[in-house]
């Protein structure tokens, strides 16, 4: 196994067996793609840690606290069959707008989208997506883009001839997006997607896990729509059963998704579920393991 | 009722044989996740809500990360009950 990567998982697995063996699993499976494109990310991601002061090891120990996180909040989940946050300005005092927790989250939450294989297939599918669609785009946009690694693939596919405007609600991520960029065209603005008004219409929209994260998603899904093209795409992922410390809105299975899609009068063109954990059907079904879901979305 | 380590490693055996549905597993002190399959991040959340309400406990977040093996998890146990 390419070293970084060793280190990484090695200095997990010291500190967290049970997630240490997990990702053991996760990359003995793993095909020498997955595992060049892992080590070529950690090695741009080690660049970018060192311009900020920063090693591998400051990440790993910011995965380490989103873990524990995660452990809590899923102990509640499993007891309450609810997530924890009912209210979309509570979370943005506890987590957008608190640079503390800002700063370990998007470190921890670019980490995992190379070392969860989950994520990795949606990253994968949205490089596809972007492929076939490139030569309907002119604009793009990205809402709640945290750590700039789509908006980053988007950059790389499109080229410089797109415009492109990446909305976060948080600073923090705004910043780091920032480094994992070394486009100018990109437009970064720091706004709550709710209470920001263009007269622009976008060719290709990026939402990627941010349905889970307000009141009203049916609300969103229908602002976003707005602001598409006639022909526009929506490419959009969330997920099921995933209790986090940010995450508000429940879905409990993919149909719930699909209804609010077909609710907010979306067509999908394609679509890719995910389940988090390699395990059987049913013992997804006994520990209501979370399912990600990736759509490919235009309007009716 | 101060009940002895082995007691509660006993009783802690029938609870993983209830939550990973394996009917093999015999859990001694220094039984680690590397010995038991079944026994992954995902069941391990199952297995800290099914102990808590067996015993009428509650784990803090951190001492659940020290835990290294069976015998922390029963020493974790036997200094609430």
């Amino acid at each position: 196994m390419h070293h970084r990567l060793s280190f990484v998982i090695e200095t997990i697995s010291k500190k967290n067996i049970l997630h240490g063996k997990k990702l053991k699993n996760n990359f003995h499976n793993a095909d020498s793609d997955y595992l060049k494109k892992t080590e070529a990310f950690l090695v741009k991601y080690e660049h970018i840690l060192k311009k900020q002061h920063k090693d591998l090891d400051y990440a790993v120990t910011c995965y380490l606290q989103m873990l524990a996180d995660v452990h809590y909040e899923s102990v509640q989940f499993v007891k309450t069959g609810k997530y924890s946050n009912t209210c979309f300005a509570d979370v943005n005092k506890k987590v957008y707008s608190n640079p503390q927790v800002m700063e370990y989250y998007m470190h921890a939450l670019l980490l995992r989208q190379f070392l969860l294989p989950q994520n990795y297939a949606i990253l994968n599918f949205f490089d596809k997506t972007l492929r076939i669609k490139q030569a309907e785009v002119n604009n793009y946009l990205e809402v709640g883009g945290g750590h700039g690694l789509f908006i980053s693939n988007a950059v790389e596919v499109f080229g410089n001839q797109v415009a492109y405007d990446l909305l976060d609600i948080s600073k923090n991520a705004l910043e780091l997006a920032g480094s994992m960029l070394e486009n100018k065209n990109v437009n970064f603005i720091h706004a709550d997607i709710f209470e920001f008004n263009t007269p622009k219409k976008y060719d290709f929209i990026t939402l990627g896990e941010v349905l889970e994260h307000v009141e009203n998603p049916l609300d969103l899904l229908i602002k976003i729509k707005s602001m598409l093209t006639k022909n526009g795409t929506l490419f959009l992922t969330t997920i099921t059963n995933a209790p986090a410390i940010d995450h508000i809105y429940l879905f409990r299975n993919a149909d719930e998704i699909r209804n609010l899609i077909k609710e907010a009068a979306y067509t999908i063109e394609d679509e890719l579920c995910t389940w988090s954990e390699d395990v059987s059907p049913e013992k997804a079904e006994k520990f209501k393991v979370s399912m990600m879901y990736a759509g490919v979305l235009v309007i009716k | 009722m101060i009940m002895k380590r082995d007691d509660i490693c006993k009783e802690l055996t029938q609870i993983f044989i209830d939550v990973l549905d394996n009917e093999n597993i015999v859990l001694n002190y220094i039984t680690t996740a590397n010995d038991i399959e079944e026994w992954d991040s995902l069941a391990h959340i199952h297995l800290v809500v099914a102990i808590e309400k067996h015993f009428k406990i509650r784990f803090s977040t951190k001492e659940i990360q020290t835990w290294e093996n069976v015998g922390n998890l029963i020493e974790s146990i036997s200094s609430k009950i």
